[in-house]
Parts: C-alpha cells; sequence; structure tokens
C-alpha cells in the first residue's frame, strides 16, 4: 500500500489543521523558488518590492530584502519630535543619575531601537524570526531598516546583512530581554557557523520601565495602548500583531509582497514608537516636566533602586503639587524616612495623619507603623493596641484579609501588647 | 487484649486453617539468595570509593561492577535488575566517574514520572555530598521553579527529567541547553520495560529527537538502561535508542526468602463454574494482615476495583487504625495526593494502600511485607514487578495472587508450572507507527530543519517530508524542509494515552467552589464519565451530572449509593486495506487496515456486594473513530452447518477466550488490543473474528496475533476444553452465550483455522 494513501487516511488522528481552507499556492511562485537557475538568482516581485523602499541583499547564492526609509529628525511622532532624543540625551549626560536607562555616556547614534516579528508565540527553536526591524538616528534623520526573511531557510543572508549593519552599542526593546532578543540568539545559534558572531550590546528594556509606571493606570501595558494612551499617538489602519504569522504564510506561497506591506508597517510604527517611549522616559525620570502624573510611580521607583535621595526628593514634589490621595501615599513613604532618621515625632504625626484619611492598606500599613512607634518609642502600649485594632478592623474589611502573613503579625503584635499591659498593671 | 499476630503466625494460619487451606492451590518458596560481589575496578575515582565506603559499601555486586566496566569504556548497555538490587549504582558510578574525570561531562537522566525522579534525586545527592564533589544535580520538570530553570541549563552537570518533560519542555528549546547537548556523554533510561506499546513507540521517537539534536551539537552519548526482567530487553532497548547495547544480567544482589501463594476462592455456582468474588476474597485477606499492622499493598487491576476496595476496607479498619491508615493510589490522583501517600507509606503512617499498577514503577515506598493481587495482573513480568513491592530488603514476605473466575487467572492459578518456569513476555514497539512518527517528524522538524537524505531513526522520510509540505507544516527550500506553521508541535501530542485531550473532571459539590479532582483519557470516558455514571475517587461515591463532550469536562456531586455502573460499548468494524491474506480450505486469516467505530450505548448499575444487575439507562455520546491495524479470521460458510444465531454463539464464545488469551502471547496489556466478533464482516460477508490494536495506527500487536494464530489458536482450544465446567463460564468462553452448544462450538471454531 502507498504511504501517501495511508498518509492521507490516517490524517484525522495527526491533528493536522484544516488546510483545505487555505487555498492553494500559487504554482509559479513556488517553483521559481525551488528551482535555482544556474547562477543567476531569481528575485520574485522584485519591481514591487523596490516601490516600498526595498532591495534584495544577496549573499552566498541566496537572499533576503532590506527595506529603509528615512524620516527628517524635526518629524513628530506623538507627543514628542524625534529631535527631542537629542534633547534628553544631553540631559542624562548632565544629569550624573544612575540608573538602568541611563544614556550618560552614549551618544543619539549608538542606541538602537529594535522589534521583530515572527512565525508563532512563545519561545521554541522553530518559531523562525521573519522581520527584524530597527530605527536608529543618523546626522538628521531617523532611518528605520527592516531585515525581511523571503522564505523559511534564506536565514544566513537575513542574519549577515543584520549583523553587518549593526554598529551600535546599545539595544532599545520592548520587552526584548525576555523575547526578541533569546529568541535571536536561538535562531543564529541554529546557523552560528556561516554568520559573524553576536556582538555584546547594552539592553534597555522599556517594558519595564512602562510596567513600573503605568501597571496601575492601564489595563494592559501593550505597546500599542501606551502609544495612544501616554505617548499621544494613534496609528491608522493599523495589523494586529497576532495576524502577523498567517500574513507571512500566505506571503512565503505567494511571494507576493503587497500583503506584507502591513506588516511591515506595523513594525516600523513599533520601532518608532520606541524612540518616542524612550524620550518621555527619560523626561520623566529626569524630572524634567517638574510635578507630572508619572511622579509618584518614578519616586517608587528610585526608592526601589536604592535612590534614596532621588526618591525623597519626588516624594515631597509630589506632596506639594500632587492629588489628596497621592499627597498620602508620597507621606506614608516619607515616614519611613523621617523614622530611619530617628524623626519619631515627625515620623508618627505623618502616620497618624495617613491612618486617619486613608483607607485600605494605606491605613492598615499607617496603622501598624503608629502601633510600632507607640510601642517600642513611646512605650505606650494602650494607645498601641488601639492601632492595631484598628488596623485589623480595617483589614478585615479588604479583600487582602486572606494575606495571612498580614493577619498573623497582626495577632502576634495584638497579643504581645496585651501581654506588655498585664505585666505593667502587676507592676502597678 | 487481643495480641497482634505476626507474619509468620499468619502464614501458619493459612497453611492450616479450615477458612483457607482448601483455597490455596500452591504455595512456592523462594529460598534466599546470597550476594555475588566483586571488588571496585580498579579504575575507580578515590572519591568515588571514599564515598562508597562511608555508605558502607565495601564491594560492588557483579552486575555493578560490569556496568561499571562497560560504561567507562565507551559501550551502551541495558542491565537488568529485579527489584532492590541496586540498579541505581549501574548508572551513577560510571555518570559520577566520568564527571569527576572530566567536570564538563554532563548526563540526562529520565525516568518515566515525576514521582521516580523525585525518589532518586535525594539518592543521587545524598552520594555526592558524600563524595565532597563540586557535582550539580537538579530535576528538571514541570514543577521546577522558573528562576532556577536558567542555571540548571548551563550548570548542571546531571540533569533528572521525564520523558513528557523532554519531549515538549527541553527538546524544543535546545538552543538554551547548548552546554548539556555539547558535552552530553551519558542518557540514562531508568525503568526501560515501561516503555512499550505506544508510550514506548513515542519515546523511541523522543530519543531519535534527541540523538538528532545532539549530532547538532557534536555529542554522541551513550544510553545506559535499567529494566525489570522482561523476555526481550536487549531487543527493546536496541529498538528503543537504535544503538548497540550490551546486555548486564549477571545479577549479584541477594535477596530475602519469599513466599508466593496461589489462592483461588471456592466455587459456588457449579453449573456456571462461578467462583467466590475476588474482591471480597482480597478484602477478607487483607483484612487479616491490616488488623494486625502488617503492611499490606493491594493490587487491583482497574480503578473501579481500587475504589471499591478502598471503600470497604477503610470502613472496616478505620476505627482500628485510623481514617487515613488504608490508601489508594492510582494514575487519577493529582501529584500531591500521591506523594503525600508515598511518604506515609515509607514513614510508616500508612498501613495499607491500593493501588493500581501504578505502583508497579520503582518508586521507593519502603518495606512492605505482604503483597495481594487482586486477580493475575495480566502479564508475568507486571506479576514479578507487582511481588517485588513486598519484602524489598526484608527477610521475609508474602506475596498472595487471588484468581479470579476469568479464564486466564484460572489458568494460571491451576498451572503454576506455566508462571515459575515460562519465561517473562516480550516488550514489543512500533516506532515506525505511521500517527506516531508524523507526530514526531513534525517537532523535529520544528526543531531543527530536515536535509534531503536525513533518516530520521533508520527511515529515510522523504515521503513524510512532502506530505507534510502539502499540507502546508513544512516549507520546502532547496533540498532542505523547514517549520512553517505558527503551533508549537510538543505541546498537542501526549507521549501516554492514544486520544489527545483529556477529560477533565470537576466536582461541584461545594457549589460554586468547584474543584478539579482529576482527569481522564476520552476513551476511558465514554464509558466511566457518561452521563448518571457512578465515579470512585479515593474512596468518595460522585455521579456524573453532566459530561459536556465538546469541552471535555465532566461535572460531578458526591453522592451515597449502593451499586457502581458499567457501561457497553457498541463497535462497528471494516477493512479498508489488506495488507497480507493466507487462504486455506475453510478459512482466511488477513492482516490490513481498519476501521473502528465506537459508541458507548447504555449502562447498567450494578449492586455492590450481591453484584447484581438493578437497572440501566441510554448513554448519548457521538461515536468515535478509530483507523488501526488489524487481525482478522474469517470462515467460510460451508465450513459449519449451523444457523446464524448457534455461529454467533460460537464467535462470542472463541472471542470472549481470545480475549483473555491473546494478551499472554503477544505481551500487551489486555486493554491495548480488543477481540471483537462478527456473524457477517462487511469486508467479505463471512463470519469473522477482528483481533485489533487499540492505538491509532497500531503498534504492531495485531500483526504478531496474524503471525501467530496457529499457537495462540491451540493453546485457546486447549484452555477451553480443559475448563471443567459444563456449557461455557466465566472462566472460558464467558457467559454472554446461552445455548448448550456454546462451549463445543467455540472449541469447533478454533479447530477449523488449524
Amino acid at each position: 500500500m502507498s504511504l501517501k494513501n495511508k498518509l492521507n487516511r490516517m490524517k484525522t488522528h495527526m491533528d493536522l489543521q484544516d488546510s483545505e481552507k487555505k487555498g492553494s499556492p500559487v504554482e509559479g511562485a513556488k517553483k521559481q523558488l525551488h528551482e535555482k537557475s544556474e547562477g543567476h538568482l531569481e528575485l520574485p516581485f522584485a519591481e514591487k518590492w523596490q516601490q516600498f523602499d526595498t532591495l534584495p541583499y544577496k549573499f552566498d547564492e541566496s537572499y533576503c530584502w532590506i527595506r529603509e526609509v528615512r524620516y527628517p529628525i524635526e518629524m513628530k511622532h506623538g507627543h514628542y519630535s524625534f529631535a527631542d532624543l537629542h534633547t534628553v540625551i544631553d540631559l542624562w549626560q548632565k544629569s550624573g543619575l544612575n540608573h538602568p536607562l541611563t544614556a550618560s555616556g552614549i551618544g543619539t547614534e549608538d542606541l538602537f531601537f529594535f522589534d521583530t516579528e515572527t512565525t508563532g508565540l512563545g519561545g521554541g527553536v522553530g518559531n523562525t524570526i521573519f522581520i527584524l526591524g530597527y530605527a536608529s538616528v543618523e546626522k538628521d534623520e531617523v532611518v528605520v531598516r527592516q531585515h525581511i526573511l523571503p522564505q523559511p531557510g534564506a536565514e544566513i543572508p537575513l542574519y549577515q546583512s543584520f549583523l553587518e549593519k549593526v554598529n551600535y552599542e546599545t539595544l532599545v526593546t520592548y520587552n526584548g530581554k525576555s523575547f526578541d532578543w533569546p529568541q535571536l540568539k536561538t535562531r543564529h545559534r541554529l546557523i552560528q557557523q556561516h554568520v559573524p558572531n553576536l556582538p555584546e550590546f547594552g539592553h534597555f528594556d522599556l517594558y519595564h520601565a512602562s510596567r513600573r509606571l503605568w501597571k496601575r493606570k492601564l489595563e494592559k501595558v501593550k505597546l500599542s495602548i501606551v502609544e495612544t494612551e501616554i505617548l499621544g499617538f494613534k496609528r491608522e489602519n493599523d495589523i494586529p500583531g497576532y495576524l502577523a504569522p498567517m500574513i507571512y504564510f500566505d506571503y512565503v506561497e505567494r511571494q507576493d509582497p503587497e500583503i506584507l506591506f502591513g506588516v511591515l508597517k506595523h513594525n516600523e510604527w513599533d520601532v518608532l514608537s520606541l524612540i518616542t517611549l524612550y524620550i518621555h522616559l527619560s523626561r520623566q525620570i529626569l524630572q524634567v516636566d517638574g510635578y507630572g502624573d508619572e511622579s509618584l510611580e518614578m519616586a517608587r521607583w528610585f526608592h526601589y533602586l536604592g535612590k534614596k535621595e532621588a526618591a525623597y526628593k519626588t516624594f515631597e514634589l509630589v506632596v506639594k503639587e500632587g492629588s489628596e490621595d497621592e499627597i498620602l501615599f508620597a507621606k506614608q513613604a516619607l515616614g519611613f524616612a523621617k523614622k530611619k532618621n530617628k524623626n519619631f515625632n515627625e515620623a508618627y504625626s505623618i502616620w497618624r495623619e495617613v491612618f486617619e484619611k486613608g483607607n485600605g492598606m494605606l491605613k492598615v500599613e499607617a496603622g501598624i507603623e503608629c502601633a510600632k512607634l507607640l510601642e517600642h518609642q513611646f512605650k505606650d502600649y494602650e494607645l498601641a493596641k488601639k492601632y492595631t485594632a484598628d488596623a485589623m478592623d480595617t483589614l478585615s474589611g479588604l479583600s487582602k484579609y486572606k494575606d495571612t502573613l498580614i493577619v498573623n503579625e497582626l495577632t502576634k503584635r495584638l497579643l504581645r501588647l496585651q501581654r506588655k499591659l498585664q505585666v505593667d498593671s502587676n507592676i502597678l | 487484649m487481643k495480641l497482634r499476630k505476626n507474619l509468620q503466625e499468619i502464614m501458619a494460619e493459612l497453611k492450616s486453617s479450615e477458612e483457607y487451606k482448601h483455597n490455596i492451590a500452591h504455595w512456592q518458596t523462594i529460598e534466599a539468595k546470597l550476594a555475588k560481589s566483586a571488588p571496585f575496578p580498579a579504575r575507580m575515582h578515590e572519591k568515588l570509593r571514599a564515598a562508597l565506603v562511608k555508605r558502607g559499601i565495601h564491594n560492588l555486586y557483579t552486575h555493578q561492577a560490569t556496568a561499571f566496566d562497560v560504561a567507562v569504556e565507551g559501550g551502551s548497555l541495558v542491565a537488568v535488575t529485579p527489584t532492590a538490587s541496586g540498579k541505581t549504582l549501574c548508572y551513577n558510578l560510571p555518570v559520577l566517574q566520568s564527571i569527576l574525570e572530566n567536570e564538563k561531562t554532563r548526563a540526562l537522566y529520565i525516568f518515566p514520572t515525576k514521582a521516580l525522579s523525585y525518589d532518586q534525586k535525594s539518592e543521587l545527592h545524598e552520594m555526592i555530598n558524600e563524595m565532597d564533589a563540586a557535582i550539580n544535580s537538579y530535576t528538571y520538570d514541570g514543577d521546577t521553579p522558573s528562576n532556577i530553570r536558567q542555571k540548571i541549563r548551563q550548570a548542571g552537570h546531571i540533569v533528572i527529567t521525564n520523558p513528557d518533560m523532554l519531549h515538549s519542555g527541553i527538546l524544543p528549546h535546545h538552543t538554551k541547553w547548548v552546554s548539556l547537548f555539547e558535552n552530553l556523554k551519558y542518557v540514562i533510561i531508568d525503568e526501560l520495560h515501561i516503555y512499550r506499546g505506544v508510550f514506548g513507540s513515542h519515546m523511541a521517537n523522543v530519543i531519535r529527537r534527541l540523538k538528532r539534536i545532539c549530532a547538532f551539537y557534536g555529542s554522541d552519548p551513550l544510553f545506559i538502561c535499567t529494566s525489570a526482567t522482561i523476555a526481550n530487553p536487549l531487543e527493546l532497548a536496541e529498538e528503543l535508542t537504535e544503538k548497540e547495547m550490551k546486555l548486564v544480567d549477571n545479577n549479584g544482589a541477594p535477596s530475602g526468602r519469599k513466599h508466593f501463594v496461589f489462592y483461588n476462592p471456592p466455587v459456588v455456582n457449579k453449573p456456571l463454574n462461578i467462583r467466590k468474588s475476588v474482591v471480597l476474597e482480597a478484602r477478607k485477606l487483607a483484612l487479616e494482615f491490616l488488623s494486625n499492622k502488617i503492611q499490606t499493598i493491594v493490587f487491583a487491576k482497574s480503578r473501579v476495583r481500587v475504589e471499591i476496595l478502598l471503600t470497604y476496607l477503610q470502613e472496616l479498619v478505620a476505627k482500628q487504625l485510623g481514617p487515613k491508615s488504608i490508601r489508594g493510589y492510582r494514575g487519577g490522583y493529582l501529584p500531591k495526593q500521591r506523594r503525600e501517600i508515598e511518604k506515609g507509606l515509607r514513614d510508616g503512617s500508612i498501613y495499607g494502600v491500593v493501588s493500581t499498577n501504578a505502583l508497579e514503577l520503582g518508586v521507593d515506598i519502603g518495606q512492605l511485607q505482604v503483597c495481594i493481587m487482586t486477580g493475575y495482573p495480566g502479564s508475568i513480568a507486571s506479576a514479578w514487578q507487582q511481588a517485588g513491592r513486598a519484602g524489598r530488603r526484608h527477610g521475609e514476605a508474602l506475596i498472595i495472587m487471588v484468581g479470579s473466575s476469568n479464564a486466564l487467572d484460572q489458568y494460571i492459578v491451576q498451572h503454576p508450572e506455566y508462571f515459575f518456569t515460562r519465561n517473562p513476555e516480550t516488550a514489543r514497539i512500533n516506532p515506525d507507527n505511521l500517527v506516531i512518527l508524523v507526530d514526531h517528524l513534525k517537532c523535529a522538524a520544528y526543531e531543527l530543519p530536515f536535509k534531503k537524505g536525513d533518516l530520521f531513526g533508520k527511515n529515510d522520510v522523504l515521503d513524510v517530508l512532502e506530505f507534510l509540505t502539502e499540507e502546508r507544516v513544512l516549507h520546502q527550500n532547496g533540498d532542505k524542509w523547514y517549520w512553517m506553521n505558527d503551533a508549537f508541535p510538543a505541546h498537542n501530542i501526549s507521549l501516554r494515552s492514544a486520544s489527545q485531550e483529556n477529560v477533565v473532571i470537576i466536582d461541584q459539590t461545594d457549589s460554586p467552589n468547584h474543584q478539579v479532582i482529576g482527569e481522564m483519557d476520552t476513551f476511558s470516558a465514554m464509558t466511566l464519565l457518561h452521563d448518571e455514571a457512578i465515579y470512585l475517587h479515593q474512596g468518595t461515591q460522585y455521579q456524573v451530572e453532566d459530561l459536556d463532550w465538546e469541552e471535555k469536562k465532566a461535572y460531578v456531586s458526591e453522592v451515597n449509593v449502593d451499586y457502581y455502573t458499567d457501561a457497553n460499548l457498541a463497535v462497528q468494524l471494516s477493512v479498508l486495506e489488506i495488507d497480507k491474506q493466507k487462504l486455506f480450505a475453510q478459512t482466511e486469516a488477513t492482516y490490513g487496515d481498519v476501521s473502528v467505530r465506537a459508541m458507548a450505548t447504555i449502562f447498567k448499575k450494578i449492586k455492590f456486594e450481591t453484584h447484581e444487575n438493578i437497572g440501566s439507562g441510554p448513554i448519548t455520546l457521538p461515536e468515535s473513530e478509530l483507523h488501526t491495524n488489524g487481525a482478522m479470521l474469517s470462515i467460510n460458510h460451508d465450513a459449519f452447518d449451523w444457523d446464524d444465531n448457534r455461529m454467533e454463539q460460537g464467535l462470542i464464545g472463541a472471542s470472549h477466550a481470545l480475549n483473555f488469551m491473546v494478551p499472554l502471547f503477544v505481551m500487551c496489556d489486555p486493554n491495548d488490543i480488543h477481540v471483537y466478533p462478527q456473524v457477517k464482516a462487511a469486508h467479505n460477508e463471512k463470519p469473522t473474528i477482528f483481533i485489533y490494536d487499540k492505538y491509532p495506527g497500531g503498534v504492531g500487536l495485531s500483526d504478531k496475533v496474524y503471525q501467530n494464530a496457529e499457537t495462540i489458536l491451540k493453546e485457546t482450544q486447549k484452555m477451553i476444553e480443559r475448563c471443567h465446567c459444563e456449557n461455557g463460564c466465566p472462566s472460558c468462553i464467558g457467559t454472554d452465550t446461552a445455548s448448550s452448544t456454546a462451549k463445543r462450538d467455540a472449541v469447533n471454531v478454533l479447530k477449523i483455522f488449524r
């Protein structure tokens, strides 16, 4: 019995997607790909590509496409123009603030804003990168370059051309630390004996910074949402990223690039928005605009990074100019600074205020801090007990009540205070 | 106060008391065996010697020494090691030696289950600690926290995992494991005998993928396998790894004295030759031991039986020993529950465990004194594995096999010489099963592109590559094939079960707090989780309120009823293509592709204790179709002068008997193969017995039946003839036949093929 027949019969057991629906490949295009004419490389739809600013890159009897577009540096993309990148880079040089996103010692032209498109989700070896896109500043222009895989298996020219071009110091991505870059390393590993090694880059992953600043504000901290909500950029007729693999497979079969242009535009917007996002983030970090929506989160971030001075300065700015809610959060944080400096009275009066005005976990926390001060510094066990009990009371109304860690801590404190009161009354 | 009896006293009682002595069909005592040892090999590293000495080991058993010599010389090997023979040293010693000699060396340990790898890791760690060497060994499975995964990938000398994780968590991410694959010197496959049938066929393909990736990174690891006693360990190891192997079977480990008792329950219905229920007898025996606090394991053949026995035993001894002292253990439980039970057995807080064959594997549960098998487990190898659960390192141990009324059990119980002298069964795999092969070829192409002329195992796979290209899964570019799909293929392929989707079992007793309590493959779910089915889990009864077939979810609620349910499956068969055929004067034997369409039709409610039928209901589930291989045995119309009804009775009888005997001759689980009679088969309109593989594409079982049909038919015929019943009984042709000629006719049907 023929194996092909058998394969077709067993199809229902094989978990193949219903390929019937996908339409048949254009035979001509397919043939062109499979039969290499001697010494001469066929470049399907070369003219059409060219009209879309794309030229072939030939290497070792194979090729890939490279699209290049240039924009004047004065062009606006969202709230800023690309030229603002120069401004923030200058500010970084002057600031001396040691921050993960610092561009201190880095020139504007050393940055490349990078994003990929892949044939699937997740990080397996078979998930192929088919667009390597990046933007960078060259003199008074922003250059966007996209290296495009004409079909699976043409990765040698793709990476060869990419590695020839990327002469930069620092990579700027959105979630590139956990996705794009490891995936690029994976695909590079498969052909590494044929192409140059990967150079070492610095890496700014703006996703982490964005999450820090906007996770409370935005439902999802996706780049497209950050664009519209924060950066003031609106895409028109954008192809959603999840359609990219399907579109690419279709392109591979037909080779007509028309359908792929939407994906290329999508990728271009991604890398351009990374420039705007870096400008915006830098301005927040460097406090260029004084108090703003992000100041409180910024202060927390500094605190997390151990930049105490910058953190307290920012908290104080929030106390001066922020909304009522923000002020309480900022005060709460400042309370810890006072306590650390042994200004117990000031710390106590801050936390008392937060406890009275605040609610939710903020109130619970302030209550606990008051109780701590009262117990250990002021030895007022009676009042400490009252704060502890009130904190417990507030907590019981919250969903966090199930957090046994806090409940246990409060219970322990309450019992200890009771014991101390007992001892006191015995002495009396 | 009643004094507790010890094992010896109870054994004496079994032999002498009126209640038991007549039921003992055979009492075999296997004498203790002395150790055969060899000095430490000269080449063995000092640190390794020192660590062994610290653990009180001053020389090796012969098989350990041989394994060491073979492996350090660079040879692959399979060591046959009964329970408690120190098999772990067979691979730990050469692996540790090589790491001590060259710090870069890497080893991959594969255990069939997570529970097993958990045990082995602790043992390995103790050894390494005593060696005072900087050797890292880690478990890498679904439970491994993500923050240490990277460290394991880069710095783990020994990575311990399971086939499923290798298949979907390691191989598809091989670029993150460069230091492992570049330096991989050893692959350890423990419990080799588990890799048979469908699971083994999958595993062989996972190993093909592993070897392909190793070749890409320039390594060529050797394989060390350990196996329980089966007839063909060398053949299985070589088929599985496609490597030349050396067989190491000079076992030098000592063993304690064992008593192996065949226990046959009394006949309660002479004409039908029906014996007292095996479950009730096993329960009675188990109680003798448990009430004397003797740790006992009871094996039952099915999940349902486990639960029934558990319910019985828990009721009876809960007061005396505490409710948690007797536990169930089977595949459907969640991993955490299983861990807890394993621990309880080791530390002695659990006295009894009722298990399916899940515990056949070498999970360390310490020293049980008694093992009771509820019926013959279906294969000799499996019976010895279960028996090994008692007295692993102990002095004396008792194993009781309680025979049920079914034919195979009676055959075994009445022919102890067969059991004690026959070679254990042969384990078969079919790595080239088309469905399995195609599945793994997809994974392999995802991992690395294929080049024209590349082999996969020993196969030239050009046809399959072209097929997958037409299906738009692969893309051909020049003479290479690349993955071109957005899927992650390994996620959709389960190594362990025929169907790729499981039904999740959801307890909604405490609404709205729904809780997932287990899962089941779809084929079993048709007969065990249909609407109104009684599903037993940890001794608790649940009724299925709704089986959502589309979503693969079964909603159950706790109930308390005095019956269980049993469902019927209706089967339609057609032959798609004939591969081989033999024609005889009055019969024909055929082998080829068949389509099986199965539908669950009705279920019966069966009362506990009396096992009487107290009601029934319909099952409305869609038909499921299976394409597989089958052997067809057909009889010409003029062979017998019988009407259709009589013919049917004869075929049913013969099929019933074959159902028991076939697994015996083609080493497989009775559930891997199915025998089904038809008076008028669709392909040739002749009375036909179908014997088919239950897995899509087949795993080679029915082919073996076709090849060995003569022997199988002869032995089955003899088995029926030897049965003492008058007109057929559960022990031979079953009770589905009613006519007085059925038994004779079944014999004639079997005879005519020779």
